[in-house]
């Protein structure tokens, strides 16, 4: 079944197989044919800044554009609630022809009217880029006007790739960065960058921080509010998680106000633990170590227990894995295998070589790689490889469920915080419970191999 | 015995491109005047945002472009409220556009020239011999292409004259000609030099055309009447019937309604054109 579903030829070097040696090619643009998962600039920059739920976030274009990408994530909010709406300026014939300029600021000048938000994103898409609007321009003059920062975010989604949509909306954040008063910050004190709270992790995180004696200043962007934003320069040190999105903003902080920054996951038992201790490590002083310890001690024990009995029951499972950025790739391989499952396909939209030569060395012999891939050749390494559990975002779940395999969103609509000590049980939980379901032996290629056990007799049985 | 069916005419569709400044606008306005006194029935369709393609036909009069009445009043747009009567029952329309430096003036003769085809401008009943696009300048964008896209023009005609920029522009022109006509009807009916008094400008330009593969359908003269004219807003023909220019422009019209040669261009390469050049401009 699986011999007819070929590699695209030239992009056989990012494919890669562990034992097969050879070089795994990435960052480089998508094959003309390949419905590649990733998605344009203009996505990148609004999954990134969305989550600031205090700020005004209007896209300039047309209609469709405002509706791609709108709230499919949680992005949760413990207070107010503006970033849920996706304001646009709706841009038709008339504003192609005789731009758009006097609509977006129009429409700027009665939304902050109206809502009076801390600050306002213009987000530009492709037909903005083509006509040339002077977005920055009518910015400048909307914030003279109103006294908020309104911050254009150059994101045409034909710039490139989510990637450089990702700089777009770092470059704006940063606008605002600086801004603010610091006097009040401690001297332990952090920002947690590219953590979006999307079940509210961002929330769980920072109490353990807050339990060791750690001020967390801004949750960038979960959670996020613009005068957190302001002052997240007055921190000491920045925790990156979701590297991919992240990683510019933190490099600008430490060129621009010296705040140097690490790279963290809060992914896993082994790798949330790594991070506490980071931070204390950091700072260097012994009581904090002392109370990440605690706290690392005291978690692991409540969960442990079930853990095992998950463990049991999930042991010599198969997965495959397929995410954004790297970061979350390591730490899924390691949180599996603590589960007792192989990771036997793992791949990332938009990982670096350097990423990549991290995932290789910690995968099992066998592990097939894949960069920026398709639906197709997902597709063929979930049935070769006879796959019990696929992890990724809303692109791959139909793929999961077509051919039958029980699937985890470890993306964008995930409603089950999965970070921390206790988002480690609720990963584990939420595996269990899909594939350990029965339904998956009436999936047509299961009761092929039940009614000719020889034909497929290299597959194991797991009726 | 009674016979009720008119005959239907076959209405010919032409496009006057060439260099920014050549003098389209004037040329095809006093071409169109005397297509008119010839008893045509012509429609005027200008393609540039500055909306000034029709002022001699008009009388100055200001006209309300397409656009601006899209904006204005909606979709709600009937044709007399777009489409003036100007000279000798020439009809004018003003496509507009955008102030320059903002939005998208291709985009906007896309738009136009749709709406008049929505509004029934080119149907049988309006019993056209002629309709005539004056575009602006060189073809910068799909959206100016336009008129030479889907059959809209089906012949061209290239302003031009001895000028080196000129010629070039003219060349240009042809490629995207070229472009269309490869899966089109487009073809191109010839050049006409509307003069710079350049040296051997007759003679280079009638070479030029007959190394594009066509000809040069008339050499108009320099000559003041037409500034003449156009400070009273008035074509040649309509100001002063009497004068020479009068008669050049007359001349042309003929020469482009007896018009059979239609081609498809052979755009010159930059070496040839230059050598074509240098051939007539520096060594005679």
């Amino acid at each position: 079944m699986t011999a007819n579903i070929h590699i695209l030829p030239g992009r056989e070097d990012q494919v890669w197989q562990k034992g097969s040696g050879g070089n795994l090619a990435c960052d480089r643009r998508s094959l003309a044919g390949s419905v590649t998962q990733r998605a344009c600039a203009f996505c990148g920059s609004r999954v990134v800044l969305y989550p600031i739920a205090d700020a005004l976030h209007i896209v300039h274009g047309p209609i469709g554009c405002a509706v791609y990408n709108w709230d499919i994530r949680g992005s949760l909010s413990s207070g107010p609630q503006l970033h849920r709406n996706s304001f646009s300026t709706d841009l038709q014939e008339k504003e192609v022809i005789f731009g758009g300029e006097k609509k977006l600021h129009a429409s700027l000048v009665e939304l902050i009217q109206y809502y009076q938000p801390k600050a306002a994103f213009v987000y530009s898409t492709c037909i903005v880029g083509l006509i040339g609007d002077d977005v920055q321009a009518v910015c400048k003059a909307v914030s003279r006007e109103t006294g908020i920062d309104v911050i254009p975010v150059e994101s045409p989604g034909f710039k490139g790739t989510k990637k450089t949509g990702y700089q777009a909306a770092c470059e704006a954040a940063f606008k605002l960065v600086g801004t603010g008063d610091t006097s009040q910050i401690g001297p332990y004190s952090i920002n947690l960058l590219g953590e979006f709270n999307i079940a509210g992790e961002a929330w769980m995180i920072k109490r353990y921080f807050e339990r060791m004696g750690i001020e967390v200043v801004a949750t960038i962007t979960g959670d996020g509010r613009v005068d957190d934003l302001r002052r997240c320069h007055g921190a000491k040190l920045n925790l990156v998680q979701c590297s991919g999105s992240m990683t510019h903003l933190a490099k600008r902080l430490d060129e621009d106000y010296g705040v140097p920054f690490q790279r963290v996951s809060f992914f896993g038992l082994e790798d949330t633990a790594r991070a506490l201790y980071a931070a204390a490590e950091f700072f260097g002083d012994p009581a904090l170590m002392e109370r990440a310890q605690e706290i690392v001690y005291e978690e692991i024990a409540k969960i442990t227990p079930r853990l095992k009995e998950y463990r049991k029951r999930l042991k010599g499972k198969k997965a495959a894995l397929y995410v954004g950025g790297a970061f979350k790739a390591f730490s899924l391989v390691l949180a599996l295998r603590a589960l007792g499952m192989k990771t036997v396909l793992a791949g990332t939209q938009t990982g670096s070589a350097e990423d990549y030569e991290q995932l290789k060395e910690i995968c099992d012999p066998g592990t097939v790689i894949v960069d920026d891939s398709n639906p197709l050749e997902l597709a063929k390494f979930v049935l070769e490889k006879d796959v019990d559990l696929f992890i990724g975002g809303v692109k791959e779940r139909p793929i999961a469920f077509k051919l039958g395999v029980a699937f985890c969103d470890h993306n964008h609509e995930r409603k089950i915080p999965l970070a921390g000590f206790e988002g480690m049980l609720n990963f584990a939980e939420e595996v269990a419970n899909s594939v350990l379901s029965p339904i998956w032996r009436f999936a047509p290629r299961r009761m092929a191999q039940a009614l000719n056990p020889k034909e497929d007799s290299h597959h194991e049985c797991n009726c | 015995m009674v016979t009720t069916a008119t005959p239907v005419k076959k209405m010919r569709k032409v496009a006057i491109y060439g260099k920014g400044g050549i003098g389209k606008s004037t040329t095809t306005q006093n071409t169109v005047a005397a297509l008119t006194e010839m008893g045509k029935k012509v429609m005027v369709v200008g393609c540039d945002p500055k909306a000034d393609s029709t002022r001699l036909l008009l009388g100055g009069l200001a006209q309300r472009s397409v656009l601006d009445t899209l904006r204005e009043e909606g979709e709600d747009v009937e044709l007399e409220d777009i489409r003036s009567p100007g000279f000798c029952e020439s009809l004018c329309v003003e496509s507009g556009g955008p102030e320059p430096g903002v939005g998208c003036a291709g985009r906007g003769i896309i738009t136009s020239i749709n709406m008049l085809e929505q509004l029934g401008a080119y149907d049988e009943e309006e019993q056209l011999d002629y309709v005539f696009y004056d575009v602006l300048g060189d073809v910068v964008c799909g959206g100016f292409a336009m008129p030479i896209r889907e059959g809209k023009a089906e012949e061209i005609y290239i302003v031009c004259s001895g000028e080196m920029m000129a010629m070039y522009a003219a060349n240009n022109i042809c490629k995207g000609i070229l472009k269309f006509a490869e899966n089109g009807v487009v073809r191109l009916g010839g050049l006409i030099c509307n003069s710079r008094n350049v040296d051997n400008e007759k003679e280079m330009i009638e070479e030029f055309a007959r190394r594009l593969g066509t000809q040069m359908i008339h050499f108009v003269p320099r000559d003041n009447d037409v500034q003449r004219a156009e400070i009273n807003r008035k074509t040649v023909i309509d100001w002063n019937p009497g004068v020479q220019q009068a008669e050049e422009y007359r001349t042309l019209a003929k020469a482009i309604d007896k018009n059979k040669l239609l081609v498809v261009p052979k755009p010159l390469s930059i070496e040839e054109l230059e050598s074509l050049l240098m051939e007539f401009g520096l060594f005679q």
